[in-house]
Protein backbone atom coordinates (compact mmCIF):
# COMPACT_ATOMS: atom_id res chain seq x y z
CA UNK A 1 0.00 0.00 0.00
CA UNK A 2 2.54 2.55 0.96
CA UNK A 3 4.92 1.60 -2.01
CA UNK A 4 1.83 1.67 -4.10
CA UNK A 5 1.46 5.05 -2.93
CA UNK A 6 5.03 5.97 -3.55
CA UNK A 7 5.13 5.09 -6.80
CA UNK A 8 2.30 6.59 -7.67
CA UNK A 9 2.94 10.10 -6.08
CA UNK A 10 6.76 9.87 -7.62
CA UNK A 11 5.37 9.49 -10.99
CA UNK A 12 2.83 12.20 -11.15
CA UNK A 13 5.35 14.26 -9.86
CA UNK A 14 8.13 13.39 -12.68
CA UNK A 15 4.93 13.62 -15.47
CA UNK A 16 4.94 17.59 -14.18
CA UNK A 17 8.50 17.75 -13.17
CA UNK A 18 9.47 16.23 -16.81
CA UNK A 19 7.29 19.07 -18.98
CA UNK A 20 10.10 21.46 -19.89
CA UNK A 21 13.25 19.51 -19.36
CA UNK A 22 13.35 18.33 -23.14
CA UNK A 23 14.53 21.67 -24.14
CA UNK A 24 17.11 21.36 -21.15
CA UNK A 25 18.47 18.36 -22.33
CA UNK A 26 18.80 18.90 -25.71
CA UNK A 27 20.65 21.86 -25.45
CA UNK A 28 22.96 20.09 -23.03
CA UNK A 29 23.52 17.47 -25.73
CA UNK A 30 24.19 20.46 -28.46
CA UNK A 31 26.72 21.64 -25.67
CA UNK A 32 28.77 19.03 -25.88
CA UNK A 33 28.99 19.24 -29.82
CA UNK A 34 26.76 19.68 -33.08
CA UNK A 35 24.65 17.07 -33.50
CA UNK A 36 22.09 15.76 -36.08
CA UNK A 37 18.45 14.00 -34.93
CA UNK A 38 19.31 10.63 -33.89
CA UNK A 39 22.15 11.57 -32.06
CA UNK A 40 20.33 14.02 -29.67
CA UNK A 41 17.80 11.51 -28.98
CA UNK A 42 20.63 9.40 -27.95
CA UNK A 43 22.53 11.56 -26.03
CA UNK A 44 19.00 12.49 -24.03
CA UNK A 45 17.74 9.26 -22.96
CA UNK A 46 21.52 7.76 -22.29
CA UNK A 47 22.81 10.68 -20.12
CA UNK A 48 19.25 10.73 -18.16
CA UNK A 49 19.71 7.21 -17.60
CA UNK A 50 16.09 6.51 -19.22
CA UNK A 51 14.03 9.43 -17.17
CA UNK A 52 13.60 11.69 -20.46
CA UNK A 53 12.41 9.55 -23.78
CA UNK A 54 11.34 11.43 -26.51
CA UNK A 55 9.68 10.76 -29.63
CA UNK A 56 11.49 11.21 -32.73
CA UNK A 57 8.47 13.68 -34.11
CA UNK A 58 8.56 15.68 -30.69
CA UNK A 59 12.31 16.11 -31.22
CA UNK A 60 11.70 17.50 -34.84
CA UNK A 61 9.16 19.77 -33.48
CA UNK A 62 10.86 21.21 -30.85
CA UNK A 63 14.10 21.50 -33.39
CA UNK A 64 11.52 22.89 -35.31
CA UNK A 65 10.97 25.82 -33.34
CA UNK A 66 14.15 26.71 -31.93
CA UNK A 67 15.42 27.10 -35.37
CA UNK A 68 12.30 29.53 -35.68
CA UNK A 69 12.64 31.62 -32.92
CA UNK A 70 16.59 31.68 -34.14
CA UNK A 71 18.44 29.65 -31.14
CA UNK A 72 19.33 27.00 -33.14
CA UNK A 73 20.53 26.56 -36.19
CA UNK A 74 22.19 23.57 -38.80
CA UNK A 75 23.99 22.91 -41.69
CA UNK A 76 23.06 19.75 -44.06
CA UNK A 77 26.13 17.70 -44.89
CA UNK A 78 26.34 13.81 -45.25
CA UNK A 79 27.23 11.42 -42.31
CA UNK A 80 29.59 9.08 -42.65
CA UNK A 81 27.78 6.38 -43.92
CA UNK A 82 23.73 7.25 -45.46
CA UNK A 83 21.61 10.33 -46.45
CA UNK A 84 22.57 14.10 -46.21
CA UNK A 85 21.88 15.14 -42.37
CA UNK A 86 20.63 18.18 -40.52
CA UNK A 87 23.55 19.12 -38.02
CA UNK A 88 22.18 20.97 -35.04
CA UNK A 89 24.04 23.92 -33.19
CA UNK A 90 23.40 26.63 -31.26
CA UNK A 91 24.03 30.40 -32.58
CA UNK A 92 24.90 33.43 -30.38
CA UNK A 93 21.66 34.02 -29.18
CA UNK A 94 21.10 29.92 -28.34
CA UNK A 95 24.71 29.82 -26.50
CA UNK A 96 24.19 32.60 -24.33
CA UNK A 97 20.43 32.04 -23.89
CA UNK A 98 21.57 28.07 -22.81
CA UNK A 99 24.66 29.97 -19.83
CA UNK A 100 22.05 32.46 -18.48
CA UNK A 101 19.58 29.45 -17.85
CA UNK A 102 22.07 27.01 -16.72
CA UNK A 103 23.30 30.21 -14.51
CA UNK A 104 19.91 30.86 -12.43
CA UNK A 105 18.58 27.45 -12.59
CA UNK A 106 21.23 25.12 -12.44
CA UNK A 107 24.35 26.16 -10.85
CA UNK A 108 22.19 27.04 -7.63
CA UNK A 109 22.36 23.35 -6.73
CA UNK A 110 26.28 23.35 -6.32
CA UNK A 111 26.18 25.24 -3.64
CA UNK A 112 27.30 23.56 -0.64
CA UNK A 113 24.37 24.15 1.62
CA UNK A 114 22.11 22.43 -1.15
CA UNK A 115 24.77 20.08 -2.15
CA UNK A 116 24.71 18.84 1.40
CA UNK A 117 20.77 18.42 1.48
CA UNK A 118 20.38 16.86 -1.80
CA UNK A 119 23.30 14.21 -0.54
CA UNK A 120 21.14 13.44 2.81
CA UNK A 121 18.21 13.00 0.50
CA UNK A 122 19.92 10.38 -1.95
CA UNK A 123 21.14 8.54 1.05
CA UNK A 124 17.83 8.26 2.75
CA UNK A 125 16.58 7.10 -0.80
CA UNK A 126 19.39 4.47 -0.54
CA UNK A 127 18.48 3.43 2.96
CA UNK A 128 14.85 2.80 1.69
CA UNK B 1 8.31 34.84 -40.04
CA UNK B 2 7.09 31.82 -42.57
CA UNK B 3 3.68 32.65 -43.11
CA UNK B 4 3.17 31.21 -45.89
CA UNK B 5 3.45 27.17 -44.96
CA UNK B 6 2.98 24.11 -47.23
CA UNK B 7 -0.07 23.37 -45.53
CA UNK B 8 -1.58 26.59 -45.97
CA UNK B 9 -0.60 26.64 -49.42
CA UNK B 10 -2.62 23.12 -49.81
CA UNK B 11 -5.25 25.33 -48.01
CA UNK B 12 -5.53 27.62 -50.66
CA UNK B 13 -5.78 24.77 -53.44
CA UNK B 14 -8.76 23.24 -51.74
CA UNK B 15 -10.18 26.56 -50.79
CA UNK B 16 -9.97 27.73 -55.08
CA UNK B 17 -11.56 23.84 -55.87
CA UNK B 18 -14.15 24.45 -53.45
CA UNK B 19 -15.00 27.71 -54.03
CA UNK B 20 -14.99 27.34 -57.98
CA UNK B 21 -17.84 24.61 -57.48
CA UNK B 22 -19.86 26.76 -54.96
CA UNK B 23 -19.52 29.32 -57.58
CA UNK B 24 -20.68 27.03 -60.71
CA UNK B 25 -23.67 25.30 -58.71
CA UNK B 26 -24.33 28.82 -57.49
CA UNK B 27 -24.99 30.49 -60.76
CA UNK B 28 -26.82 26.59 -61.96
CA UNK B 29 -29.39 27.31 -58.50
CA UNK B 30 -30.26 31.11 -59.53
CA UNK B 31 -30.40 30.23 -63.41
CA UNK B 32 -32.92 27.31 -62.26
CA UNK B 33 -34.20 29.39 -59.95
CA UNK B 34 -33.84 26.76 -57.18
CA UNK B 35 -33.97 27.12 -53.80
CA UNK B 36 -32.54 23.86 -52.49
CA UNK B 37 -29.61 23.38 -55.13
CA UNK B 38 -28.48 27.32 -53.94
CA UNK B 39 -29.22 25.74 -49.97
CA UNK B 40 -27.18 22.56 -50.55
CA UNK B 41 -24.55 24.03 -52.33
CA UNK B 42 -23.74 26.49 -50.04
CA UNK B 43 -24.14 24.22 -46.90
CA UNK B 44 -21.57 21.55 -48.64
CA UNK B 45 -19.03 24.99 -49.38
CA UNK B 46 -19.49 25.60 -45.56
CA UNK B 47 -19.04 22.43 -44.82
CA UNK B 48 -15.85 21.63 -47.01
CA UNK B 49 -14.10 24.70 -45.97
CA UNK B 50 -14.27 23.87 -42.20
CA UNK B 51 -12.68 20.37 -42.84
CA UNK B 52 -10.60 21.95 -44.75
CA UNK B 53 -9.32 24.40 -42.27
CA UNK B 54 -9.60 21.89 -39.44
CA UNK B 55 -7.47 19.53 -41.69
CA UNK B 56 -4.76 21.72 -42.91
CA UNK B 57 -4.65 23.96 -39.82
CA UNK B 58 -4.53 21.19 -37.57
CA UNK B 59 -1.79 19.71 -40.20
CA UNK B 60 0.25 23.53 -39.82
CA UNK B 61 0.05 23.45 -35.91
CA UNK B 62 2.18 20.25 -35.70
CA UNK B 63 5.00 21.48 -37.89
CA UNK B 64 5.69 24.75 -36.44
CA UNK B 65 3.08 25.97 -33.81
CA UNK B 66 2.28 30.17 -35.27
CA UNK B 67 0.02 31.83 -32.92
CA UNK B 68 -2.22 33.69 -35.20
CA UNK B 69 -5.64 32.90 -33.84
CA UNK B 70 -6.34 31.61 -37.66
CA UNK B 71 -5.69 35.00 -38.84
CA UNK B 72 -3.68 33.39 -42.47
CA UNK B 73 -6.44 31.13 -42.94
CA UNK B 74 -9.34 33.49 -42.58
CA UNK B 75 -7.61 35.21 -44.67
CA UNK B 76 -6.84 33.05 -47.48
CA UNK B 77 -10.29 32.14 -47.29
CA UNK B 78 -11.81 35.29 -47.70
CA UNK B 79 -9.18 36.29 -50.65
CA UNK B 80 -9.85 33.22 -52.47
CA UNK B 81 -13.63 33.47 -52.09
CA UNK B 82 -13.96 37.17 -53.00
CA UNK B 83 -11.35 36.60 -55.75
CA UNK B 84 -13.21 33.68 -57.43
CA UNK B 85 -16.54 35.58 -57.23
CA UNK B 86 -15.16 38.54 -58.91
CA UNK B 87 -13.42 37.06 -61.82
CA UNK B 88 -16.98 34.50 -62.47
CA UNK B 89 -18.39 38.07 -62.91
CA UNK B 90 -15.61 39.37 -65.35
CA UNK B 91 -15.21 35.69 -67.08
CA UNK B 92 -19.23 36.28 -67.43
CA UNK B 93 -19.86 33.00 -66.18
CA UNK B 94 -22.73 34.15 -63.66
CA UNK B 95 -26.21 34.12 -63.96
CA UNK B 96 -27.96 37.05 -65.59
CA UNK B 97 -30.32 37.04 -62.36
CA UNK B 98 -27.16 37.82 -60.68
CA UNK B 99 -25.91 41.32 -59.84
CA UNK B 100 -22.18 41.91 -58.96
CA UNK B 101 -23.31 44.28 -56.28
CA UNK B 102 -24.34 41.17 -54.26
CA UNK B 103 -20.30 40.51 -54.27
CA UNK B 104 -19.01 43.80 -53.35
CA UNK B 105 -21.58 43.71 -50.49
CA UNK B 106 -20.50 40.59 -49.18
CA UNK B 107 -16.97 41.15 -49.99
CA UNK B 108 -17.39 44.47 -47.56
CA UNK B 109 -19.03 43.19 -44.70
CA UNK B 110 -16.97 39.82 -44.93
CA UNK B 111 -14.01 42.50 -44.52
CA UNK B 112 -15.19 43.99 -41.32
CA UNK B 113 -15.24 41.01 -39.70
CA UNK B 114 -11.93 40.07 -41.06
CA UNK B 115 -10.89 43.36 -39.57
CA UNK B 116 -12.08 42.87 -36.20
CA UNK B 117 -9.98 39.37 -36.46
CA UNK B 118 -6.43 41.14 -38.08
CA UNK B 119 -6.98 43.50 -34.60
CA UNK B 120 -7.42 40.38 -32.51
CA UNK B 121 -4.08 38.95 -34.35
CA UNK B 122 -2.66 42.48 -33.56
CA UNK B 123 -3.26 42.31 -29.75
CA UNK B 124 -2.30 38.76 -29.64
CA UNK B 125 1.22 39.59 -30.83
CA UNK B 126 2.33 40.54 -26.77
CA UNK B 127 2.09 37.06 -25.88
CA UNK B 128 4.02 35.62 -29.33
CA UNK B 129 8.10 35.53 -29.45
CA UNK B 130 8.37 35.41 -33.33
CA UNK B 131 4.95 34.42 -34.07
CA UNK B 132 5.35 31.80 -31.58
CA UNK B 133 3.20 31.25 -28.32
CA UNK B 134 5.64 32.19 -25.67
CA UNK B 135 4.16 29.44 -23.55
CA UNK B 136 4.11 26.78 -26.38
CA UNK B 137 8.30 27.65 -27.09
CA UNK B 138 10.04 24.92 -24.84
CA UNK B 139 9.29 21.36 -24.00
Amino acid sequence: MYEQKLKELLSAWEETYKKGQLTFWIFLALQEGEKYVDEIKEFVETKSMGVITCEEQSLYRALRKYEHIGVLTYEQRKGNKGPERKYYYFTDLGQELFALFVQRNIQLFYSEEIRNLLKFQTNEANNA
Amino acid sequence: MKPITHSLIKFAIAAIVSATLFRYFLTYGIEIKSGSVIGISASIYAILMFLSGWNFGKEDKEYLPVYDVGFRFHFTTYLIHNVVSELWFVLGFNSKYENIAAIHTVAIIWGLFLLVHFIVFLRTRKNAINNLHKEDLFD
